[in-house]
């Protein structure tokens, strides 16, 4: 092994000869520094712990088992009921919305990708832009462009969820795609396999671990939108609802709609939506993780 | 088309206003709990008392003549006033447990009721100031009906430390608060008023509403009628009355929650709400002089008398405010529920002609366990002729 650099005698000469004052000048820069970005990143974990134990101690006031299996109570002053409306809501709405976003993201990411030109760069643009969309100006535009049509409904509001989602798994599928090494690439085309196959069997199946958690992120983005779920799915205070073409409530109206009150049996009950929130995402966080563990892990 | 974008675009910005003023949700508790309930009644005054506790018939059994029609839709849905919100959350549970119809309805304003129904994006609206013949013949599915559903008072509610419910004030008074020309809680008019208690040199920080409300309709109507100063101020009766106005001063809340959740977290506030609002969340809320000079506290009692001598039109749309019962609380209003007289759909057709018989039927009985008053006989009787005149394909639904 050939002897580090350090170990040079002529660099020891040169440090010595810088004399003690820069060298202790040094060390007391990187000591401030190591120091400065330890607090920050201190601050940083401490305002999410901050809001993480807040919400926990608030929520776990009234978070109970009959809090995902009754709904609201019909007098929002009164205490007691859950949001079992709102969380089957939320899934079947985000669901949807996934079910809609993920085959045209993916699609997306791959022409943009692997087959380039000028069309998918501006796809890729598009994309870009419509991360940086404020989530209600999408949801005036599905109103207008589907409400004033159909009526509010569930459909309306995974169709604003699916607009919302698909930039962020066109951006995720693309970064992985663009990961997945070009040698496997001419391999499969040294075979002689045609590049559609390549794709499918090759390509996607490779960068499948960063594809699902990418899909997960937005799946959590989702599940906390509000505002654009306020102009089509509308929401159902007192019932659950199935029918998605029906005014559906979800976890996240059902938290507005409970903390815009002065009631205090109505906040509470939107505080322990708001944990029930969090632990619904953290789940849907593990899992992703997990998924793309266990896909790693089976690739090799 | 636009118009409607517009108010969603105004109500998207009322929900900012909302958010913004959620973030400290938790310091509610700890400012409604010191407001005495209890040692409410006393400032009210013997008279008021003596009128409170009268004994009047909240539970009326109006007969439903229309009876229940078949083929209705197992669900429907509508939208609007926040002032009635309460009391139709706690019709659809006891509906939907008599006839196991779930009947959605979102509290999002009137103003987003009536576009809700122009726009056809659900079966019904509901506001509390009805439609005008300009907001029906822009509704897409032809003439509208209006329904009115129940009594209700918009009680003006503050929160003064150490002061109990029952201050007097006149709508002049009132007035020249929201037109921000008494700004002080120690102001000489509000002294006179109030002889014996000891108002503190405090700002008084209006509360009202930042969208489209019914509620705001009901309470400048009754500013209008008695205080010049808001009139002119607001330049001209025009201008002084509707669902939104100009406020010279005060902050928005997003609907009747809002409002009460500002006037709730703000010491020296002083805003307008449905009385069900200020009273399960403890507030503190005065009395309101009426036409005939005495100083009346919103009770049940107090609201019934707002239909006496009132004479509506054909279409049911008019003002119950400033009555001229002695013992009339003088801000007083209706909801109307709003639906098209030609119906598309016989199912849904069917569905509305049944919760709205029994809503003005069975449910008036539940009105007052909301602070809400039943109908009266004599307007439950031509809200029903209303439900009569529902078609479908020209065809009356209920016989």
């Amino acid at each position: 092994m050939l002897a580090p650099p350090r170990a040079d005698p002529t660099e020891q000469v040169l440090q010595s000869r810088g004399g003690d004052d820069g060298q202790s000048g040094r060390h007391v820069k990187d000591v401030a520094m190591t120091v400065l970005l330890a607090v920050v990143m201190l601050a940083t974990l401490a305002v999410l712990g901050w809001v993480l134990v807040y919400v926990a101690a608030q929520g776990l006031k009234y978070l109970g088992p009959t809090f995902f299996t009754q709904n609201p109570p019909g007098n929002p002053s009164q205490a007691g009921g859950g949001f079992e409306n709102g969380i089957i809501g939320s899934l079947i709405i985000v669901g949807m919305a996934t079910l809609f976003s993920v085959p045209i993201g993916v699609a997306a990411a791959v022409a943009i990708i692997e087959y380039g030109g000028r069309f998918a760069a501006a796809t890729g643009f598009v994309a870009d832009v419509l991360v940086g969309l404020p989530s209600i100006v999408i949801g005036a535009f599905v109103y207008v462009l589907w409400v004033t049509r159909f009526g509010f409904s569930g459909v309306a509001g995974s169709i604003a969820l699916a607009i919302i989602m698909l930039p962020l798994i066109v951006r995720a599928t693309a970064e992985m795609l663009r990961l997945v090494p070009v040698a496997l690439r001419e391999a499969a085309a040294s075979l002689g396999i045609s590049r559609a196959r390549t794709i499918v069997s090759v390509v996607l199946p490779s960068a499948r671990a960063g594809i699902t958690t990418g899909v997960m992120l937005a799946v959590a983005r989702a599940m906390g939108e509000t505002a654009p779920l306020l102009l089509t799915a509308l929401g159902n205070q007192l019932f659950v609802v199935t029918n998605p073409t029906k005014p559906i409530s979800t976890l996240s109206l059902e938290i507005f709609n409970n903390a815009i009150t002065g009631f205090q049996a109505a906040q509470a009950r939107a505080w322990a939506g708001a944990l029930t929130l969090i632990l619904i995402v953290l789940i849907l966080f593990v899992a992703a993780r997990l998924i793309g563990w266990r896909l790693a892990v089976t690739r090799s | 088309m636009r118009l409607k974008f517009s108010g969603v675009v105004a109500g998207a910005l009322g929900l900012a206003v909302a958010l913004a003023g959620c973030g400290s949700t938790s310091n509610v508790s700890s400012t409604t709990a010191a407001a005495p309930s209890g040692a409410a009644n006393v400032s009210f005054g013997s008279a008021n008392q003596k009128l409170c506790s009268s004994s009047v018939n909240t539970t009326p059994n109006y007969k439903n003549t229309i009876g229940t029609v078949s083929g209705g839709a197992s669900a429907i849905s509508g939208a609007g006033s926040t002032f009635a919100a309460p009391m139709y959350s706690d019709w659809a549970s006891a509906y939907d447990k008599a006839s196991g119809v779930a009947v959605a309805y979102a509290s999002i304003g009137s103003g987003g009721g009536v576009a809700a129904i122009q726009a056809e994006t659900l079966n019904f609206g509901d506001s509390d100031s009805g439609m005008t013949p300009a907001d029906i013949s822009a509704a897409k599915g032809g003439p509208i009906l209006q329904i009115p559903l129940l009594l209700g008072a918009v009680v003006p509610t503050y929160n003064l430390p150490g002061i109990p419910a029952g201050l007097k004030f006149t709508g002049n008074v009132l007035g020249e608060i929201f037109a921000g020309k008494i700004t002080n809680w120690d102001d000489p008019a509000l002294k006179a008023l109030n002889p014996g208690v000891k108002l503190p040199n405090m700002p008084i920080a209006v509360a009202h509403r930042s969208d489209g409300s019914g509620t705001t309709n009901i309470f400048t109507n009754y500013l209008t009628q008695t205080s010049p100063t808001w009139v002119s101020k607001l330049g001209g009766p025009s201008k002084s009355t509707g669902l939104t106005v100009a406020w010279p001063v005060g902050i928005g809340g997003k609907g009747n929650e809002g409002v009460s959740a500002v006037v709730g977290q703000t010491k020296g506030a002083l805003g307008y709400l449905e009385s069900d609002y200020a009273i399960s969340e403890h507030l503190t809320y005065g009395q309101v002089e009426n036409k005939s000079g005495n100083f009346i506290e919103p009770c049940i009692p107090s609201i019934i008398p707002a239909v006496d001598g009132v004479t509506f039109p054909p279409s049911l749309n008019t003002f119950l405010t400033n009555g001229s019962n002695a013992n009339v609380y003088p801000i007083v209003g209706t909801t109307y529920a709003l639906v098209y007289e030609h119906q598309t759909s016989r199912a849904i057709a069917a569905g509305l002609v049944n919760f709205f018989s029994w809503v003005l039927s069975t449910g008036q009985n539940s009105n007052a366990s909301l602070y809400y008053a039943p109908l009266g006989s004599s307007l439950q009787a031509l809200a029903l002729a209303q439900l009569k005149k529902i078609t479908v394909n020209g065809q009356p639904v209920a016989s």
